[in-house]
């Protein structure tokens, strides 16, 4: 009887796994209206990004590593210096805060995850969409926002937009490179290595969320240069006033 | 044809049979103006602006409507809680019972009850009651009142409520939405549309 | 026969065997080993973990459930520092969280995390510093790392025998366990039982050459096991299998475990100072929200069990009070006519309680008695005219008229 159940759920499994294919895997979204013109000079605060690498063993358990994590946060962060710079927008990194202040800008990036999670969720990504998003969508209205408080935050009085960036990498180890060839062959998806990441831009007076993209999939390996350019390219996609001219490569 | 796969077969073919159409496995659409009952009672509204219905219900008498998801602005309406039951649906009965409304249960007492509730269902340490007025609902003399609390998620929400027993029931709606922002800003249309509950 | 057979069987020895038997330190925890300096962690998967705790720690930091007293904070870390030395303490950095539960957990880069529902339950400084002591032996034995690498090892194998059956995987538990507020729980894992073991032997250890009374571990255990009975008991199950239950699942269990941990304490430290009166004083502003807390959590045999067991130092106006909660939340006819004693009793112990007046007019109210219950909420309001529900009180009882 067990059997059957475990089975059951393996069905299911596979049919869940079905929806997260590659197609549904990312989006951007930009407060309609919204323009962030090249070279025009805004100043942009960007928050302690949680940037989490690690390897990915077999059965899909984190292993964080330290020393890729230092390399992809430093990586990041040049990649995201330089990006900004050729479109002509000065990168800030946010101060260190303490106590009250701290507190304050604690709650305000757990509003951004909570409010980030919900765009996914309900607007986003086919499923579970709240109808009234849905209307939204149809008439290209993109409307969330943490509030005017981020004015307080640290660091912004000094700046137009924040940014907030969360990214968690797993590399597959060799067993699960492995299994996925293994699972390749019984036709069965096993993704290996996980990749996640949302980013999001906040106006620093209103609070809006002025552009917010949700990657599951990306590529680029954050631990080198290059991975992490185009990790940024590909959080940074779509980011308003970064069409620029070819030679623009990978 | 070995057992094996007989046995995937078969699961495969339960698992599609109960794989509902889409339709109604979706959030739902509340419409401006369309008078509609909620919580599967007799209490009625008429949102004044459009709203969405969470398909995930917390308990049999209890529905869920939110504008932006249910992290940012949370309205939840109890739809004639009877005697000795829940407001939410328990996780485990005789492991994790929670509060239950009583016939002695004092209107008083009432936000006392959605504190412990959400305390024991949580988990949580951290709820505050920062006033109870009495106040009009479903046209007859019910409470008002406010809350405060740190949520499972981090997250410090505020809260507002009405609440009225009716004949040894208790009807209720809440609101709930993280203190930054999304509380003032949603707290009107809340108010708005409790306005319009009747029974 | 790992070492901690050796010990438990000799612990376990009958008497009479030990009365002709010379004293054996073999039979009591071992003196902690010498401590070795300040530690740094070494090879990536430690490296690795240390980084994210600290990332961890910097959010608990800022967490609302962040009890910051002043003199809370310096008291716990004042008892774990006296019992296993100043010197392994400065490794560690304690923080008190505000949530009802019987929890304390130290990640491996040394931030040690206390639950307001510990320091309810815990009776007085020894009882608290065995349970710091265990968890401080988990973080020097690395026991964190360890599972880890268990982990990881035992789940390849379940990874490779699900492709091979042809099931599609998910990641594993430990993303979920990383969830929203991972930075309030640290980095989560379920330590073996040989692991509990040692961290007991280790933690006894430091008791043992410690100021405290030793058995006091022995006895937070047993406090704990008669509070899931009371638990049980009115809820209507059956006495806890405690091999099944929650937190006793992953510790070694029941009777076993209070049974060894009173055998490896040091017999001469027997008529040590529990340090009853130090930690009531210490935790005298808290106690009555921490137990409040727990009385709004719906257990009743659970909170009726804590509430007996604190007043066996003397029932306060707070205890009453807490039990009058209790039994008017209950509600049944009978309970509210105990709700309304102890509310009594309370307002007897202190007359200024205003609440007292509260729950004993409610109480009275619903068990019929009107006026003499619009009596008790009139001194309510009296008391606490603010009172954030004053005016549907005030509905209640509305002032008596004054007749001419």
């Amino acid at each position: 009887m067990m059997r059957f159940f475990v089975l059951i759920f393996a069905v299911i499994g596979l049919i869940g796994a079905g929806p997260q294919s590659a197609s549904a895997q990312e989006k951007t979204a930009v407060q309609k209206g919204f323009e962030l013109a090249p070279n025009s000079g805004k100043r942009i605060l960007v928050f302690r990004p949680a940037i989490r690498v690690g390897a990915q063993s077999t059965a899909g358990l984190f292993e964080p590593n330290a020393d890729w994590t230092e390399e992809a946060t430093k990586n990041i962060q040049a990649s995201l210096a330089e990006f900004q710079e050729r479109i002509g927008n000065e990168v800030i990194n946010a101060p260190e805060a303490y106590g009250a202040e701290a507190q304050n800008l604690q709650e305000h990036m757990d509003l951004f995850a909570a409010v980030s999670r919900s765009a996914i969720k309900y607007q986003f990504f086919a499923g579970q969409r709240l109808p009234t998003k849905k209307k939204d969508n149809r008439e290209d209205i993109f409307d969330w926002s943490l509030g005017s408080g981020v004015s307080s935050l640290p660091g912004a009085d000094g700046a137009d937009y924040g940014l907030f960036i969360f990214n968690k990498d797993a590399y597959g180890s060799t067993g699960r490179k492995l299994l996925q060839g293994l699972a390749f062959l019984a036709r069965v998806p096993v993704k290996s290595g996980e990749h996640q990441g949302f980013a999001g831009l906040v106006d620093l007076r209103s609070g809006d969320l002025l552009w917010l993209n949700a990657d599951f999939a990306m590529g680029g390996d954050v631990r080198k240069p290059e991975g992490a350019q185009k990790r940024v390219g590909q959080l940074l996609e779509e980011f308003p006033g970064s069409d620029l001219p070819d030679g623009r490569g990978e | 044809m070995t057992n094996f796969m007989k046995n995937w077969f078969l699961s495969a073919a339960l698992v599609l049979a109960f794989v509902v159409p889409s339709a109604v496995l979706a959030n739902s659409y509340r419409e401006q103006g369309q008078t509609v009952s909620v919580a599967k009672s007799d209490m009625e509204v008429t949102p004044p602006q459009d709203w969405n219905k969470l398909r995930a219900r917390p308990g049999k008498k209890a529905e869920t409507w939110t504008l932006d998801g249910e992290l940012l602005n949370d309205v939840t309406f109890y739809g004639g809680i009877a005697p000795g039951k829940p407001l939410v649906k328990e996780r485990n009965k005789k492991h994790e019972p929670l509060p239950k409304f009583e016939k002695e249960t004092l209107l008083i007492e009432v936000p006392e009850l959605l504190e412990s509730t959400y305390r024991a269902n949580r988990k949580i340490g951290l709820f505050e009651l920062t006033s109870i007025e009495p106040s009009q609902f479903l046209g007859r003399d019910g409470v008002r009142f406010n809350y405060q609390y740190v949520d499972k998620d981090g997250l410090t929400r505020k809260g507002e409520a009405r609440a009225v027993i009716v004949e040894a029931q208790l009807f209720m709606v809440t609101f709930d939405a993280p203190r930054l922002h999304y509380f003032d800003r949603t707290l009107d249309a809340f108010r708005a549309l409790a306005d319009t509950a009747t029974l | 026969m790992s070492k901690f057979r050796q010990l438990s069987l000799l612990a376990l020895a009958p008497l009479s065997a030990l009365v002709f038997m010379p004293p054996l330190h073999a039979a009591t925890a071992p003196m902690p080993p010498p401590f070795e300096g300040v530690y740094q962690p070494q090879g990536v998967d430690e490296i690795g973990w240390w980084r994210e705790d600290d990332e961890d720690e910097r959010a608990l930091l800022n967490s609302p459930v962040l009890i910051h007293d002043e003199k809370l904070n310096n008291y716990v870390t004042d008892v774990l520092c006296r019992t296993v030395g100043y010197d392994r303490c400065s490794a560690t950095r304690v923080y008190i969280i505000r949530e009802p539960v019987f929890n304390a957990s130290m990640t491996m880069n040394g931030t040690m995390r206390v639950f307001s529902g510990l320091l309810l339950r815990t009776r007085n400084e020894a009882e608290l510093a065995s349970v710091l002591a265990h968890e401080f032996g988990h973080f020097e034995r690395r026991h964190g790392l360890q599972r880890f690498k268990g982990l990881r090892s035992g789940s390849d194998v379940a990874a490779w025998a699900s492709v091979l059956a042809g099931v599609s995987m998910n990641y594993g538990a430990h993303r979920s366990m990383h969830g929203l507020n991972y930075q309030i729980y640290g980095s989560y894992f379920r330590f073996s039982r040989d692991d509990e073991r040692e961290a007991d032997l280790l933690g006894l250890g430091y008791l043992n050459s410690s100021d405290l009374r030793p058995h006091a571990a022995a006895e937070v255990w047993e406090n704990l096991m008669g509070e899931a009975t009371a638990s049980a008991s009115i809820k209507g199950l059956k006495k806890p299998n405690f091999g099944r239950v929650a937190f006793f699942a992953s510790h070694p269990g029941n009777q076993e475990r209070a049974n060894y941990l009173s055998a490896l304490a040091l017999p001469d430290g027997a008529g040590r100072d529990d340090g009853a009166d130090r930690y009531r004083e210490a935790l005298a502003d808290w106690m009555p929200i921490f137990l409040d807390d727990q009385v709004k959590l719906n257990d009743f045999g659970a909170s009726e069990y804590i509430i007996e067991s604190l007043a066996q130092n003397g029932w306060t106006a707070e205890l009453w009070f807490a039990r009058g909660e209790l039994y008017r939340n209950r509600g049944h006819p009978r309970d509210l006519v105990n709700a309304a004693e102890f509310y009594r009793e309370a307002a007897f112990a202190d007359p200024d309680l205003a609440d007292a007046y509260r729950g004993l007019g409610l109480s009275l109210m619903k068990a019929g008695k009107r006026s003499e219950g619009q009596g008790a909420l009139r001194r309510y309001l009296e008391l606490n005219p603010d009172a954030s529900d004053a005016k549907m009180i005030r509905m209640m009882a509305p002032e008596l008229e004054v007749s001419e």
